[in-house]
């Protein structure tokens, strides 16, 4: 009885949508840029018409790779969408089963010459006792300028409700750079972000403010720049720093990406480091230092899989001998179609090098891109 | 990788035993916030089972409910640490043992400045 309402709870406490993001797996043995993919300077969301085609040409069953099938629209309008949900068994200390439904997105872009709106809609877990209004919400919004929009190099300009570009952003929020660093879920914020976008290199500026009305994880206002460099046909190295004051907290994050592809055995090498700064300025000005790293191996292999193995590395506070914890991540995606995505996760979680008990899950995810 | 290593040791040889101040300060906004406090859990916009981490104030707000009345919504008539001991929350990561035992030193504190 006891793990059924654990299972119930784990249900309503993540019934909200996640973020639709890309998969930079794939992004030195095909285009160099987000934007060979993503209408997006910085990827994710909605696919361009070189992104559908590579989604049909990755698929083990490719199919019309377009918004429902190739439902008909009009030539100024872009559409996407996304549903995912898990389920299987987590183990944070005790094991039981869950089920998670991550998301349920709709997304448009319309666009005239070189100016878009973009928006992206869904549904969230409503405030306990709230209204059902509280259950819809825009995750991102915004008005995008690109001076080049038949190509994917050139500058944009973004004004509205985004995420600030920052690392690897992998498809994964759980990945430790991302859920303690500088790209959390639900990091979104109004921003205004330049990108500059070449094959050989990319720059990526925001500044930011809160979001006062909907909670995000990110309360403060303040700035993220992240750029990278291609070196050669199949690497890449990026540098990052982000800063952000809130009322209790001011937090300064600064960090190195390297990218690397093998063309012989296809491996993508992936690996982020970040170090983290947080004042407490409600706790009289303490301040903690956090490191947080992480490395991906990804191999495509049959036709429609791909497998990633990853480490990660986080250390809560520098001051407290044995506060941090490692994981190892086994992923295997199954990319049945040019829509459905099926992702079977693994994760064992060491804290203090497996001195205290440890934790882990196993889930399967589904994922379908309308 | 060979650096992540080098990281790894480095970080298990340079720590010290626990220096931080058993603070509602600390407790909420360097463990319960990252840990509980997520937009889709116990945040101020959806206030998971009537709690939220996410802000010191918001922290302060549901810790004088938890660790003073005892009692913790959804999770049953149990307190702060009954919930902790549990080992069923955070969802997908334990917290550590020496967040658990800092939050464990400032309850039989008497849990200073709620």
């Amino acid at each position: 009885m006891r793990n059924l309402l654990f299972v119930l709870v784990a249900i309503v406490a993540t019934s909200a949508p996640r973020r639709a993001a890309a998969y930079p797996q794939y992004q030195l043995d095909s285009d160099k840029t987000c934007t060979g993919c993503h209408l997006a300077p910085d990827g994710g969301g909605i696919l361009n018409e070189n992104g559908t085609n590579t989604a049909e040409s990755t698929a083990w069953h490719p199919g019309n790779g377009n918004f429902m099938y190739g439902m008909s629209r009009p030539s100024w309008l872009d559409l996407g969408g996304d549903l995912r949900a898990a389920g299987g068994y987590v183990n944070p200390g005790t094991s039981s089963a869950a089920f998670y439904p991550m998301q349920a997105e709709v997304s448009a872009s319309a666009h005239w010459n070189g100016f878009s709106l973009f928006a992206i809609g869904g549904l969230r877990r409503p405030q306990d006792q709230g209204s059902a209004l509280h259950a819809l919400w825009s995750r991102e919004h915004y008005v995008m300028w690109q001076s080049n929009p038949d190509g994917p190099e050139g500058v944009y300009i973004r004004v509205g409700r985004l995420e600030p570009t920052f690392g690897l952003r992998l498809a994964e929020h759980v990945v430790y750079t991302q859920r303690y660093g500088g790209y959390p879920l639900y990091g979104e914020v109004y921003a205004l972000a330049a990108s500059i976008v070449k094959e050989a290199f990319e720059v990526h500026a925001t500044g930011f403010i809160h979001d006062p009305i909907a909670s995000a994880e990110e309360h403060g206002d303040g700035g993220a720049l992240y750029a990278e460099a291609r070196v050669g046909d199949h690497a890449a190295v990026g540098a990052e720093g982000k800063y952000s004051a809130a009322d209790d907290a001011h937090r300064t994050y600064g960090g190195l990406t390297g990218k690397l592809y093998l063309p012989g055995p296809k491996l993508q090498l992936l690996a982020e480091g970040q170090v983290i700064r947080e004042n407490f300025v409600a706790a009289g000005g303490d301040t903690v230092t956090q490191l947080a790293g992480y490395a991906l191996a990804s191999h495509p292999f049959g036709g429609g899989f791909l497998l990633d193995v990853g480490v990660g590395h986080f250390t809560e506070d520098t001051r407290v001998k044995g506060l941090f914890r490692d994981c190892l991540d086994a992923q295997m995606h199954w990319f049945q179609t040019s829509h459905i995505e099926w992702l079977l996760s693994a994760r064992v979680e060491l804290l203090d090098l497996g001195a205290h008990p440890n934790g882990g899950y196993l889930l399967a995810q589904i994922h379908y891109r309308l | 990788m060979r650096c992540f290593g080098l990281l790894l040791v480095t970080v298990v040889a340079c720590g010290a035993q626990d220096p931080r101040p058993a603070t509602v300060e600390v407790i909420s906004l360097e463990i319960l916030s990252p840990s509980c406090g997520a937009p889709q859990c116990h945040s101020t916009s959806t206030n998971q089972s009537g709690y939220a981490f996410d802000t010191l104030a918001a922290a302060k707000a549901a810790l004088r409910q938890l660790v003073h009345t005892g009692t913790t919504g959804g999770h049953g008539n149990r307190d702060l640490m009954g919930v902790i001991n549990d080992k069923k929350m955070p969802p997908d990561a334990p917290l550590d043992p020496e967040d658990v035992a800092l939050i464990q030193t400032w309850i039989t504190n008497g849990a200073p400045g709620l």
